[in-house]
């Protein structure tokens, strides 16, 4: 996935990937990632769970303004199942 | 030996991002190889992946979808395909307005590519997907793994 991701920030298109293996990320080090342990399959979370997919989501749009050094990863501090989604608080993304 | 971009030596790729989120445009891609189930699915006989890409169309993908990659266990992506390919999240946050506008054609991998397919993902299927992204007028992209 970082090697496409390269090829279309390398095109003049800001991206930003999720990441679920940090050793392939560190490798191939594409601009910007966020990273989070989770098993294989579930990126954004789980089935159903709206609130836990948002908040990848909305993190991944934080980090996008964030980063400011390529290759940087965002470790992202949700443990898979037992984090409270319903008391993450949603972080307002750059707006003009 | 396959070409292996890491290890040549190319600096990391940056664009910075110049527009707030709620201007842009954004697309998604995917590596967890999902497509529609009246395009053809990725080549699984060949251990070292199948390089293509499909293009998802926003409007039609709905419960209509297939994934084809037998390296990860989707059943879960096939209860919601939010938690691979989140086109319904990312619909709602243009609806509140945290994203300007979210596009209406999508792109669609299978990650697992290994050997002489990386320099044809590179070269050919990453490129053409770039070039379609740029055409398409998007601002930002989003890409999600399996």
């Amino acid at each position: 996935m970082g090697l496409i991701q390269r090829e279309i920030e390398k095109i003049g298109i800001p991206t930003i990937g999720v990441s679920i293996v940090r050793e392939f990320t560190e490798k191939v080090q594409p601009p910007r990632t966020v990273f989070v342990k989770w098993p294989f399959g579930h990126p954004l979370g789980e089935p159903g769970n709206i609130r836990q997919q948002r908040a990848v989501i909305l993190e991944a749009f934080k980090a996008l303004y964030s980063i400011t050094a390529p290759g940087e990863i965002v470790d992202l501090p949700f443990r898979w199942r037992r984090h409270d989604y319903e008391s993450y608080e949603e972080p307002s993304i750059a707006a003009d | 030996m396959a070409y292996e971009p890491w290890e040549s030596g190319e600096p990391t790729p940056w664009t910075p991002v110049v527009r707030p989120l709620n201007k842009c445009k954004l697309a998604v891609v995917t590596t967890s190889g999902v497509h529609h189930r009246s395009q053809p699915p990725f080549d699984m006989q060949d251990s070292e992946g199948d390089p293509t890409f499909r293009e998802i169309e926003r409007a039609t993908i709905g419960n209509d979808y297939q994934i084809t990659h037998d390296y990860y266990d989707h059943s879960d992506a096939e209860k919601d395909l939010n938690i691979v390919l989140p086109l319904d999240r990312l619909h709602e946050l243009q609806q509140e307005g945290v994203i300007g506008e979210l596009a209406e054609r999508h792109y669609s991998f299978m990650g697992h590519i290994d050997g002489r397919h990386i320099a044809t993902l590179i070269a050919s299927s990453a490129r053409q997907v770039a070039k379609k992204l740029r055409q398409d007028g998007v601002d930002v992209v989003l890409l999600t793994p399996a």
